[in-house]
């Protein structure tokens, strides 16, 4: 990954810590003072080597992982914003990017029933009794990220 | 990566979904710490690829080993 591949991710993290949602393009050309045909090739590079997952087809970012930008079940309320957690793994990735406290609303997989967790100072002080289950691999899980 | 209530509820969970092959189960306290490691450092200003042996040594540091956890 080059420094200039690093710049652009680096914009959309940063833009995503601060808006709470990614940078288009646009305004990834806007805020490096490059061409969005450039940033668009540096979203798919970044895309191809894991550092960020685009919607298909598209320069649109889904996910910066951990964080989100389609509906999943896993929601995060941290930093007096509410975000989108890829999975359950991701849900915990979140306060831990971020470095704050969160409180994380999903449901049971199996009953659908509410479950929470709260994590405090890094610290997981409610949902202690739940389970994380993963059903892939781990060397399979970039086959179909969004399944994983 | 789903949460779950209880092991019942995985095992229910399992049988409902095609008899899937379960695959690995955590509780959630060890996933929270996994994630500090694994994430933690995701905003970094500083911020590089993560070679896939230190991937693998953040998991063998929470005795995430074996095939299912094998990066490679």
């Amino acid at each position: 990954m080059d420094a200039f591949d690093l710049d652009v991710r680096r914009h959309v993290y940063r833009s995503v810590a601060e808006n709470g949602r990614p940078p288009t393009t646009g305004e990834t050309a806007a805020g490096l003072g490059v061409g969005a045909t450039e940033i668009a090739d540096a979203y798919q590079r970044l895309h191809d080597a894991h550092a960020l997952v685009l919607f298909p087809d598209t320069t649109d970012v889904w996910m910066a992982n951990p964080f989100c930008f389609a509906p999943t079940p896993h929601t995060v309320t941290a930093g007096g914003r509410v975000w989108t957690g890829t999975c359950a793994w991701d849900a915990l990735g979140i306060p831990a990017a971020l470095h704050i406290d969160a409180s994380i609303a999903s449901a049971c997989a199996c009953c659908g029933e509410p479950v929470a967790l709260e994590v405090r100072d890094g610290e997981l002080v409610e949902g202690g009794e739940l389970l994380v289950h993963i059903l892939v691999p781990a060397r399979r899980w970039w086959d179909d990220i969004g399944f994983t | 990566m789903v949460y779950l209530r209880s092991e019942e509820h995985l095992r229910r969970w399992l049988d409902d979904n095609d008899h899937r092959e379960p695959g690995a189960t955590l509780t959630t306290p060890k996933m929270n710490e996994l994630s500090l490691r694994w994430w933690g450092t995701r905003l970094d200003p500083a911020w590089r690829p993560r070679p896939p042996d230190e991937s693998q040594a953040i998991l063998d540091g929470l005795d995430l080993t074996g095939e299912f956890w094998s990066l490679s």
